[in-house]
């Protein structure tokens, strides 16, 4: 723009500016309308998809974990506030809460037998047997879900990838690299013994009895001195989902 | 499920390392906790009163996995529902075990409640009928073991509910109920 001298050029100048401004600010307006509109249109979407397929997300683990997955590509949590209108919707907060609470009880539980370790698998069945079938059937996801909403309570309750499972930990614990590689070997039978321990991960004598005795004295390891070999076994209750002693703890 | 006679096993019993002593505190406990339910179930149904260590026992092993108690661990259970006062011990030497899956006060309750029941309140019977009587058939009562009979027995005489008297053959005695 060539440069105009006087008080008339200063003048029109600003008022070009505000010109600027006010279009400025009636795109942005319009943006946002329109973003409100399509977000109202897609919640009122969501909202009658949801209604109309409560059942089946309250019933069908699968379903459940589909719909879960829907939302998190469209950036909206469920589970975020226990007060939104998911909840009023679907109970699907309760849901998870009441999850939550249930899987604490069990982890608190079993801790005498598996020393606060337990597979996934196992505290779904678990839970499955404690739920009954009256509330719906439970699937890992939504466990892994529940468990996700405990962390906020800072209580440790954490998941681990242990060869090809989930352990769920409920102690405050530190397993090491040596501990993992133990667990991992563990569950090809659900125990170990030292002389196995050394050959396949190629340790030091010391190395493998010094993890072992560890993971014993933490309450993750049971000891078994009956095999007619007269090798000491080292049986991780929480590597054989098989053994189902958590079933008897609960009874007591 | 394994069974063994009535009882349906907990899965504890096909689990290796519940066969051996576990040496960590915590979860020796629950072991001890587990095996001790499960001695007190097992003689329930089975109507077991005494447990010789010595002898074989078809609860202390598990031919499936290949497991048996070692005598230390055995005694570690029965000495564990010794200190609850649910067995005692019938020798020093530990060799023989009396299993109390009723107390011996809860014996005595179901004397008391068999002879209200059949009407016996001012009768006599022997020892040997209330434990294998026509009349305790079908109770718990019958064929209970003699030591535990006399002790509930002796029980209920100290409370002047009845009184013992020997019989006329020498390894009898009479009961007369004075209720």
């Amino acid at each position: 723009m060539r440069r105009r001298p006087g008080i008339g050029g200063l003048q029109t100048a600003a008022a070009t500016r505000d010109q600027y401004r006010l279009l400025g600010e009636n795109v942005a307006k319009i943006r946002t309308d329109l973003m409100k509109e399509q977000l109202t249109t897609f919640r009122s979407q969501l909202e009658d998809f949801a209604r109309k397929h409560k059942n089946d997300i309250r019933k069908n683990p699968a379903f459940r974990s589909q719909f879960h997955e829907m939302c998190a590509k469209v950036g909206v949590d469920p589970l975020a506030s226990n007060k939104g209108f998911w909840a009023e919707l679907l109970g699907i907060g309760d849901f998870y809460y009441e999850l939550g609470v249930q899987i604490v009880d069990i982890c608190l539980a079993t801790r005498v037998h598996n020393g606060g370790l337990i597979d996934l698998q196992e505290l779904c069945n678990l839970l499955c047997q404690r739920r009954k079938s009256a509330h719906g059937a439970v699937s890992e996801d939504d466990c892994l879900r529940a468990i996700s909403k405990l962390k906020v309570l800072g209580s440790g309750f954490e998941v681990i990838s242990v060869g090809k499972r989930k352990l769920v930990r409920s102690v405050p614990t530190e397993l090491n690299k040596d501990h993992n590689a133990i667990l991992e070997l563990a569950q090809a039978q659900g125990f170990v013994t030292v002389e196995e321990v050394e050959r396949r991960l190629s340790w030091p004598s010391g190395r493998a009895t010094d993890a072992l005795e560890t993971l014993l004295d933490e309450g993750l390891a049971m000891i078994d001195d009956g095999h007619r070999d007269g090798k000491r076994r080292y049986w991780f209750p929480c590597a054989s989902s098989l053994s189902a002693v958590g079933a008897d703890i609960l009874k007591i | 499920m394994q069974k063994l006679g009535d009882l349906k096993l907990p899965n504890f019993f096909n689990y290796p390392p519940y066969f051996t002593l576990q040496p960590v505190r915590d979860t020796r406990e629950k072991q001890v906790q587990l095996w001790k339910e499960l001695i007190l179930d097992y003689c329930r149904t089975q109507k077991i009163f005494v447990i010789g260590l010595e002898e074989e026992f078809p609860l202390f092993s598990n031919p499936v996995i290949e497991r048996t108690l070692s005598h230390e661990a055995k005694e570690a259970f029965l000495s564990a529902l010794v200190a609850e006062g649910r067995a005692e011990w019938m020798d020093k030497g530990h060799k023989k075990c009396l299993i109390l899956w009723h107390r011996i006060q809860d014996w005595a309750d179901l004397i008391l409640r068999f002879v209200r029941e059949n009407g016996l309140e001012d009768s006599v019977m022997t020892v040997e009928e209330i434990r294998s009587g026509t009349e305790s058939r079908g109770t718990e009562l019958h064929g209970m073991d003699r030591t535990v009979l006399m002790r509930a027995l002796k029980q209920l005489e100290h409370k002047g509910k009845l009184a013992i008297f020997k019989g006329t053959s020498a390894d009898d005695e009479g009961v007369k109920f004075s209720l």
